[in-house]
């Protein structure tokens, strides 16, 4: 027994516990090949998947070098069934390669001939292969480069991809690091230096990076590496409007040079910035404006907020195997489970850290979460026990006791800049009513909502009423409170997206305060628990107050 | 015919006799009565391959050098003479071996005679035919094969000339056995004019040879043996004399070794052997552990045929995370083990399986449940060790193609404890942390002890992989425990004389040294853990028994493995406010066992769901009073003459009891109430008084049958009688008139002529395709000689079976106990 920091699970999970001197250089051992899936306040979880033990195999790891650490760091005997499954399953990967034949094209190559007959036999690559060139290696459709690799990858078999990428037309690209047009000079911070390195050593991948982090950047870092023509999709118009003028602050790119494709305006300039949902819009049951994709020889594709990709979206990524990828997320937690094929077809995630780490570093607001617990009056419980299952959620979040403790709230922090986030239009009627607060809803234009925006900006609104078309891309630097009232179910990666709203570092470095209101011994505490699982294996410890301490007269500190 | 082996054995003094059959233990079983019979059972086909089993490859290559040098008149052969063959070869091996090799064949009595005049015992030309994988000579085959080989010039000259693909089939026959069986029709000639429509033989460069067997059989280098001609599998033999000489260059017994094969691995750093088997102990008692829990909580039925079904283990394995094959090993174990057993189910249809016995943890398993992780790894690898099951079978298909399942009869194998002893000693003998590959094992297992390993591969892969499952070895390699406990349980099993078991450890009390040895690899038990806000606990390592129990009550299993991770749901803490924890005391249960502060969203979560615990009671009741009048049920309340009713007021206008409406229906009507009773929607229930009768019946006067007149007899069924009379003492007078040879009586008759005991085989063989009657002498099971008139059935496995034809009985007789057979005439 060696007394290392780390645990190795019979279920593959490893767990690293902090405090203990050694963490730290187990976690840098690990780190290649495990992925981290709980980062809270004393013991951090990771796992050990095929996924992940393959992409450390391409990063150029063996298998012996993953058993080594193990053994080195662990506190306890590492089951021998646990090391012979990690050493067959790095084994699997790379026996098929997918590689460039001068002259046949792309085709998949077998360094182990039964492999590849036994996939060749396989029905889910059916369609996929072409003719047999020789014993051990086949032809492929340049086309199906991403699906055959997402069917391999699920037959357990992954293809070393040795095609590699195209250059994709040039275009000049540059960081303004010295400032332009009189800005301040900067310089890009350690973390988003490795997450570019990360990324481009690997070719495609997502980098995850909390909300405020800076993840605008890595993309423009990327694109400034890549110096190629660059495709960048976005959730929606505004946000797509904030990466250009964070690109034009930031590169040696103009105002020319970057084109708006969205439902508005259909510009396509060497580096194009298009909508998810201009993208997925039909007409007559086609996908009217996918010749995007195929409109220049694009060099980069960055994908903003990648675990919002829309399901068709894949499939057309599936197409884009030889262009370099690039995915940014904040939480790779999808609700509808699909996170593998975020990596099959984006890339594996090239670089994570923990969210506590980076505010340490003090590139993040440092956040105080606080959970208000509302009591509901005797009518309102009444009615929400009556009430049908499917409008149980509704009732209890939006209960009208929750509107004076949200009053009180606001007025707690007279000097802050305040967002109240709610998912109920009815209810941020009633908020906006009662703040006498502006509202931002779907149904609110592009220019008016830029309107607003610029308003709270510069602290001539101080308190803004948004729906869930918040949740994403936009920037509200000074916003150091939010409240929350009501959401989107249990949706864990809502709740760090509106976390995020107020982590963007404030100018003297004060705290931020995030603040959910549930109605207590209803469905609201139970969603509100699961929203808050994601930001608690973060290490967001929240605090829970009573409504009553918020609404009477003596506030007492909550620091 | 010179001294017998017989006479040999009367000459020995007594502590060589006791030598023999200490050696070779299966003589005394039973005692034979006299030498004659130790010596006619000492050649006896079956006791002399017992002999040959335990003999390495080596050893068994001399005893056919032996063979093989035998002279054709004397039958004798000498040391020298075998040393000669043996260090024919290329590689001699040291003389000393050879000496020693036979010296080993001397003691066992399968050589016997003085060094210069050695003779072979005759059971084992029956039991290996061919000795050193050579053929018959030729002489002995066909007489213009022996001609061919009179002349080494002209074989040798006709050897050179084969075409390549049967100089393919000469080497192959050369290496051993010397005997190939040939397709249907290809030693026929093809007919005349086809020659030409031959294929072409690319090996020949293109000349069509016809088939290579033919050519070598036309040529005298192979003799047909049987068939081979149209529609017939036949056999073809290479003579020894050409076999000889195409081994010249490897020498006459072909390649020899005199030491075991050696081992390519290096040997590892032994602690990582010792940490990976480690760690492999803590999951196989975890699995066992999570398995049996699985199977208290829904048994198991047993099938009609004995076993658990598929599905069951299915359900099993899914449920404790290990693939089907581990988890019908850990069960397998398990029962060896004494954890599991069947249980009958009173109601004979109850599951739906239609089964009447489910497999159940025993009274055993809480025992082992308490043991600590060394000590209960120690009971299932001992289990394992011992138990004649091999769970390698559980899956595949019997001879009749049905699954074989876990537990069923058709997985015994009572070669189990010594294949798993024989793969581990291989092990043992290895260097400590050594690492061979199954190939390596096996080629290892098949020089020490050939005949024993031959066909029983796939069993001996087994042992390797259900070794490294329960974590005997790690990294391929015996574990520093395993050794410990191997040699306990062989030292176990050599005191054989302590039949009372008064030597046993597990009645000592004391931990055996494997327990000791793997204790000191364990983590050591923690007793507190680390409560963090996303509600999980981790404990750092095997939590000690009490704080295990604690933790199975307040929260749900999450993870598993060296330590353990857990996590506080609203259920959890629900089950453990059930299970009678208020909420004071799960905040010092947590309190008390975390290392760490504990987060405000666990005690929130507490306060919580206690406090919406016991919102709702629920009771039984006997029945209840109610009424629209609160003043009547507070009157009835209060009524003394009630007090028996147990009344307790529910609500304003509700009173309960816990006695049966009937009842109280009686005592509030005797008290003067007039009470109404209601069903369960409420409605009013009337009651009428109902007549009561017996059930139906049929008359008795339809019974005719008078039990006491004799019962009659038909004319067939007396023949049948008289039939069956006469032949029974046909049968007797036949039995005075056994013959002398059967009749054997050693005691009485003298040094009776031993006669051979393959004759006796013969005789039986003949009798059994003619359907003869045979007189049959043995010995039975207690060494006294007994003889029978039968009619052999089979001859198989070991054992005649043969009809009595007196009692009609089917009689079974082992052959090695048959001393003689003669037909009846």
């Amino acid at each position: 027994m060696s007394g290392g920091p780390l645990i190795v699970q019979s279920d593959k999970t490893l767990l690293l516990e902090i405090d203990h001197p050694d963490a730290q250089a187990c976690r840098m051992a690990i780190a290649p090949f495990a992925e981290l899936e709980r980062s809270p306040e004393h013991v951090h979880t990771y796992r050990l998947t095929p996924l992940g033990l393959w992409n450390a195999r391409a990063a150029g790891h063996d298998a012996e070098g993953v058993v080594d650490s193990l053994i080195k760091y662990s506190r306890y005997p590492v089951p021998h069934g646990l090391l012979v499954d990690v050493a067959e399953t790095m084994d699997r990967y790379g026996r098929l390669q997918l590689a460039n034949d001068p002259a046949h094209g792309l085709v998949l190559r077998a360094l182990d001939r039964l492999v590849l007959i036994e996939v060749a036999k396989s029905k889910k690559l059916a369609g996929m292969l072409g003719a047999k060139l020789d014993d051990d290696t086949i032809a492929v459709h340049p086309s199906e480069r991403g699906r055959l690799k997402q069917a391999l990858l699920k037959l357990g078999w992954p293809a070393e991809d040795l095609a590699g990428y195209v250059d994709g037309e040039a275009h000049s690209i540059e960081l303004a690091e010295d400032g332009k047009d009189g800005g301040k000079p900067w310089t890009l911070r350690s973390y988003q230096r490795e997450a570019v390195e990360a990324f481009w050593a690997g070719g495609s991948g997502v980098v995850v990076l909390p909300c405020g982090a800076g993840k605008t950047l890595v993309g423009a870092a990327a694109m400034a590496e890549a110096k190629a023509t660059t495709l960048i999709l976005v959730t929606n118009t505004v946000a797509g409007r904030q990466w250009k003028r964070e690109l034009i602050a930031r590169t040696s790119l103009t105002e020319e040079e970057i084109g708006e494709y969205s439902g508005e305006r259909k510009e396509i300039r060497p580096v194009t910035i298009a909508t998810y949902q201009v993208l997925t819009s039909r007409k007559k049951g086609a996908f009217t404006h996918l010749d995007l994709f195929g409109a220049r020889d694009w060099g980069l594709v960055v994908y903003d907020e990648v675990h919002l990709l829309p399901a068709p979206i894949f499939r057309f990524t599936a197409d884009l195997q030889a262009r370099r990828r690039l995915g940014l997320t904040a939480t790779l937690v999808r609700e509808d489970g699909r996170e593998g094929d975020v990596f099959s077809l984006i890339g594996p995630k090239r670089y994570d850290a923990p969210w506590k780490d980076i505010e340490s570093q003090g590139w993040i607001a440092p956040a105080q979460c606080t959970e208000v617990r509302v009591t509901l009056t005797d009518a309102e419980r009444m009615s929400y026990a009556t009430a049908e299952a499917e409008e149980r959620y509704r009732m209890a979040a939006t209960a009208r006791t929750k509107l004076p403790v949200v009053k009180a709230l606001v007025n707690r922090h007279p000097d802050e800049q305040v967002l109240v986030i709610g998912g109920y239009i009815d209810q941020l009627h009633q908020l906006g009513e009662y703040l006498d607060a502006p509202i931002v809803q779907g149904s609110t234009t592009n220019k008016e909502r830029e309107r607003l925006f610029d308003a709270f900006r510069s602290g001539e609104v101080r308190t803004l009423v948004i729906s869930k078309v918040g949740n994403f891309s936009i920037d509200l630097p000074e916003a150091a409170v939010a409240i929350q009232v009501s959401g989107t179910f249990g949706s864990r990666q809502e709740e760090a997206q509106r976390l995020g709203r107020v982590l963007r570092p404030k100018a003297d470095g004060r705290q931020a305060h995030f603040y959910t209101v549930v109605s207590r011994d209803t469905i609201d505490t139970e969603y509100a628990a699961h929203r808050q699982r994601f930001l608690a294996e973060q290490g967001y410890a929240y605090t829970i107050v009573d409504a009553d301490d918020v609404l009477g007269p003596k506030l007492p500190t909550v620091d | 015919m010179t001294t017998s082996l017989a006479d040999h054995l009367r000459s020995l003094p007594d502590e060589s006799l006791a030598a023999l059959l200490q050696l070779r233990p299966d003589l005394v079983v039973p005692v034979p009565a006299d030498v004659s019979a130790l010596a006619t059972r000492a050649q006896s086909r079956v006791s002399v391959a017992r002999a040959l089993d335990a003999l390495d490859q080596f050893t068994l290559l001399m005893l056919d050098a032996a063979r093989l040098t035998r002279d054709a008149a004397e039958q004798t052969t000498s040391t020298d003479a075998v040393l000669a063959m043996a260090t024919a070869g290329p590689h001699p091996p040291a003389p000393t071996t050879v000496r020693a090799a036979v010296n080993r064949l001397r003691a066992l009595f399968v050589l016997y005679g003085p060094e210069s005049a050695l003779r072979v015992v005759a059971g084992v030309d029956e039991v290996s035919p061919y000795p050193a994988g050579l053929g018959r000579p030729a002489a002995e085959l066909d007489a213009r094969a022996a001609a061919l080989c009179a002349d080494p010039a002209k074989l040798r000259r006709t050897l050179l000339a084969a075409p390549p693909s049967a100089r393919a089939i000469l080497d192959r026959l050369a290496a051993g056995p010397p005997v190939g069986s040939v397709p249907a029709g290809a030693l026929q000639a093809p007919a005349l004019g086809a020659e030409d429509d031959l294929p072409p033989d690319p090996t020949n460069g293109g000349v069509p040879t016809g088939s290579p067997v033919r050519w070598l059989v036309d040529h005298h280098l192979l003799v047909p043996v049987s068939g081979g001609r149209a529609g017939v599998t036949g056999t073809v033999e290479l003579p020894r004399e050409v076999g000889l000489l195409l081994r010249r260059d490897s020498g006459p017994l072909g390649p020899l070794r005199s030491s075991p094969p050696p081992v390519a691995t290096a040997p590892r750093e032994p602690k990582a052997a010792d940490s990976a088997g480690a760690g492999q102990t803590m999951e196989v008692v975890r699995h066992t552990e999570a398995l049996l829990e699985q199977l208290a909580a829904e048994p198991a039925p047993v099938l009609r045929s004995g076993g658990l079904g598929v599905r069951d283990l299915r359900r099993l394995a899914r449920a404790v995370g290990v693939d089907e094959p581990a988890a019908a090993l850990l069960l397998e174990v398990a029962y060896a083990g004494g954890l599991i057993g069947e249980v009958d189910l009173s109601g004979a249809t109850t599951t739906r399986h239609g089964a009447d016995q489910q497999v159940l943890p025993t009274a055993g398993y809480e025992v082992w449940r308490a043991g600590t992780l060394a000590q209960r790894w120690e009971q299932l690898a001992r289990a394992w060790l011992t138990m004649t099951r091999q769970a390698g079978l559980v899956g595949q298909r019997d001879d009749r193609d049905r699954p074989i399942t876990v537990l069923s009869a058709e997985a015994e194998r009572a070669g189990g404890p010594a294949a798993r002893r024989a793969v581990l000693e291989v092990l043992a003998d290895l260097e400590p942390a050594t690492g061979p590959t199954p190939e390596e094992v096996l080629a290892l297992l098949d020089w020490r002890a050939p005949r024993r390993s031959r066909g029983r591969e796939t069993a001996h892969r087994e042992v390797l992989a259900e070794a490294a499952t329960l974590g005997v070895t790690g990294l391929g390699a015996l574990t520093s425990y395993g050794r410990l406990l191997l040699a306990d349980v062989t030292a176990a099993d050599e005191h054989g004389d302590d039949p009372l078991g008064l030597r046993s450890d597990a009645e000592s009390g004391e931990a055996s040294t494997a327990v000791r040895a793997l204790d000191a690899l364990l983590p050591a038990p923690v007793d507190h853990f680390l409560v963090q806000a996303d509600l999980t606990v981790v404990v750092p390592g095997p939590p000690d028994p009490a704080l295990a129990a604690e933790l199975e009550v307040v929260a749900e299993h999450e993870s598993a493995g060296g330590a353990s991770v857990h996590r506080v749901t609203p259920a959890s803490v629900r089950r453990g406010l059930d299970a009678g924890y208020s909420a004071d005391d799960l905040h010092a249960l947590f309190r008390r066992r975390s290392r760490t502060p504990v987060p405000q969203g666990l005690t929130y979560l507490v306060d919580d769901v206690a406090r919406k615990h016991g919102g709702l009671r629920v009771g039984s009741a006997g029945g209840y009073v109610r009424s629209d009048d609160e003043a009547l049920l507070t009157e009835v309340l209060a009524d003394r003459r009630l007090e028996p009713l147990a009344l307790r007021r529910l609500a304003p206008t509700v009173l309960s009891t816990p006695y049966q409406v009937g009842r109280m229906l009686l005592a509030l009507r005797d008290a003067g109430y007039a009470p109404v009773p209601e069903d369960a929607s409420g409605a009013a229930v009337l009651a009428r008084p109902k007549t009561r009768r017996a059930p139906a019946r049929v008359p008795v006067t339809t019974r005719t049958l008078d039990p006491l007149t004799t019962p009659k007899l038909a004319m067939p069924r007396l023949l049948g009688v008289v039939e069956q009379i006469r032949r029974g003492d046909a049968a007797a007078r036949a039995a005075r008139r056994a013959p002398a040879v059967v009749r054997g009586g050693v005691g009485r008759t003298g040094p009776a002529p031993v006669p051979s005991h393959s004759d006796a085989l013969a005789v039986l063989q003949q009798a059994v395709r003619d359907r003869a009657l045979v007189w049959v002498g043995y010995v039975d099971a207690h060494g006294a000689t007994a003889s029978r008139l039968v009619r052999p059935v089979s001859i198989g496995a070991g054992y005649l079976r043969a009809e009595d034809d007196r009692t009609e009985m089917l009689h079974t007789f082992a052959l090695h106990r048959i001393t003689a057979a003669v037909l009846e005439d």
